[in-house]
């Protein structure tokens, strides 16, 4: 490892302790070489790009009993581009009350996201927040955020055991009660 | 503009002599506090009222204390909105955006149940409304007084699920303890808008599922299952209602009296008939003798012998210096009535039927 590598390897790590495994394999420069292929495949060849409405909680303001808001009542910081694997389930063909009121509606939505992308855009993705993916030129369908995927330290989101690199983000069609897009 | 309602003192059923006067004070006072605000009639209580009830009464009495800190309970009853569920457990979230244990949530059971408290359950059908009070009303020029009346409370059983979420079997016993101490008496009260409501403690359940784990992370999940014995007060069904209004009129009245030839009657009729025939001519001489120029208004309805009958109302004038007159009209043919200047009539024509007048005068 040279000297460059070794300070942004620091860096990243936010000088605590390095990781060292399986460094006869693996290297730090190694993982930056597949995220930038991967980002390259991702973000240039894919081009999945979705668009993140981050709820802005603090200036939300809700009810003082169940803390909800009414329609359009949530503010929200401006929203951000970026890439993402996106896989999305097929529709659920559904009923509100056994067998009747039926309801069609989108599948849950599966992100894949790469951390150093976050980081670079400087925003995190978290529950509750609200995902747009264009579908068609005139259409965009907005999910909100069930499982923000922080939690990265199991063996799929490691890289070959070396560290996380991605988050699976996984999302719920939005209802216009919550969200209606822009 | 009116002015603003002035609160006076609302009358306590049940109050006489002989009735403690502890009791009527404590009475009064508890009415006072219902109705806080100035419109006399206690506010609203519905379910959010409730729901606040129970938060505040969990905040109140369940405070318990663990390794020099105070649990802290979630501030809202958690709905389906999931950046909500966020922003209200933010400050107590670690960097994964997970609780912090330990923690105390209070859970509303969506199905709010018609009621069971006995005091007020099955007692009056529909939803009439009863009389609450009669409160004064002045709007500047009138004084009255309006009537309000409210139907009978609806009654609501609500649970809810105190849980506490903890790691250690002395937070467990604390909370238990502060719990069964407040309902040893099987139920507790909350105070909502100066109501008393009453929560009873249903069952205590622990989630063994997690406390006993093997594989898993492990702390305890205790369940309190409490039922709030409310009710659901509705302005929208309160009716106020104008009682009676008591206004000033003011009326000139003239003292001077009308002078009379005759005692009894300012006037009096002469009549004198024709032949008794239908076609006639009839004759009445008035006498008279007033002060001021006056109008007579005579009524006259003639009934006749086939049914039908005939009217005439007939005016005279009578002058200050003028002490009697001759007036006078005919029924011709067609039972018609042809009337002149200064005629009137009020006679009994016993072959066409009979006649009844009335007067009256104007003094003009």
């Amino acid at each position: 490892m040279n000297k460059i590598d070794n300070i942004n390897y620091l860096l990243y790590m936010k000088n605590k302790l390095p990781i060292t495994r399986i460094s006869k394999f693996f290297s730090q420069t190694d993982m930056d070489l597949n995220i930038q292929l991967g980002e390259e495949y991702l973000h240039g060849d894919l081009g999945m790009r979705l668009v993140l409405f981050r709820v802005d909680r603090q200036k939300t303001d809700t009810d003082n009993v169940y803390g909800e808001v009414g329609k359009d009542g949530i503010k929200f910081y401006p929203p951000v581009e970026f890439y993402g694997l996106v896989k999305i389930q097929e529709p659920k063909n559904n009923s509100y009350t056994k067998g009747v009121n039926r309801y069609l509606e989108p599948g849950n939505m599966t992100i894949s996201v790469y951390l150093k992308h976050l980081e670079e855009m400087r925003i995190d993705i978290k529950y509750g927040d609200f995902i747009g993916y264009p579908e068609s030129e005139e259409k965009i369908r907005y999910y909100t955020v069930t499982n923000d995927g922080k939690i990265v330290s199991d063996n799929k989101h490691n890289m070959f055991g070396f560290k996380p690199y991605y988050r699976t983000i996984d999302c719920a069609p939005a209802q216009e009660f919550e969200f209606r897009g822009i | 503009m009116g002015l603003p309602k002035r609160k006076t003192d609302i009358k306590v059923f049940g109050v006489s002599q002989n009735t403690n006067n502890f009791v009527i004070g404590r009475r009064k006072e508890l009415l006072e506090e219902i109705t806080k605000s100035d419109t006399f009639l206690p506010d609203s209580i519905m379910h959010d009222d409730m729901d606040l009830g129970m938060l505040e009464f969990v905040k109140e009495n369940f405070k318990i204390v663990s390794d020099g800190e105070e649990l802290p309970v979630i501030p809202k009853i958690l709905t389906i909105q999931r950046w909500s569920e966020f922003k209200n457990n933010w400050n107590f979230s670690d960097e994964d955006g997970n609780m912090k244990l330990p923690f105390i949530a209070v859970v509303r059971k969506p199905d709010v149940q018609l009621g069971t408290n006995p005091s007020i359950q099955r007692t009056i059908p529909d939803r009439r409304d009863f009389f609450y009070a009669s409160v004064p009303t002045w709007d500047g020029n009138q004084m009255g007084a309006d009537v309000y009346k409210i139907p009978q409370p609806v009654p609501v059983d609500i649970g809810f699920e105190v849980t506490i979420v903890c790691t250690k079997f002395r937070d467990i016993n604390t909370f238990n303890k502060k719990v069964l101490q407040k309902f040893s008496s099987r139920q507790s009260y909350t105070k909502i808008k100066g109501h008393y409501i009453p929560i009873i403690l249903e069952r205590i359940e622990n989630d063994n599922s997690v406390s006993e784990s093997m594989d898993n992370r492990r702390f305890y999940v205790q369940n309190y299952s409490f039922t709030m014995l409310g009710f659901l007060i509705d302005e929208e069904e309160f009716e106020i209602k104008p009682a009676i209004s008591r206004a000033i009129l003011m009326t000139e009245v003239e003292s001077r009296k009308l002078k009379s030839s005759n005692k009894s009657n300012l006037i009096t009729l002469n009549s004198s008939y024709g032949d008794g025939s239908i076609i006639a001519t009839y004759t009445a001489t008035s006498q008279y003798k007033v002060d001021k120029t006056i109008e007579i208004v005579f009524n006259d309805v003639i009934e006749t012998i086939t049914g039908n009958s005939i009217n005439q109302t007939v005016r005279l004038f009578v002058d200050t210096n003028q002490t009697s007159g001759t007036t006078q009209y005919s029924i011709n043919e067609d039972y018609t009535n042809t009337t002149g200047y200064n005629t009137f009539s009020g006679v009994t024509i016993n072959s066409i039927g009979k006649s009844k007048y009335s007067y009256s005068y104007e003094i003009t």
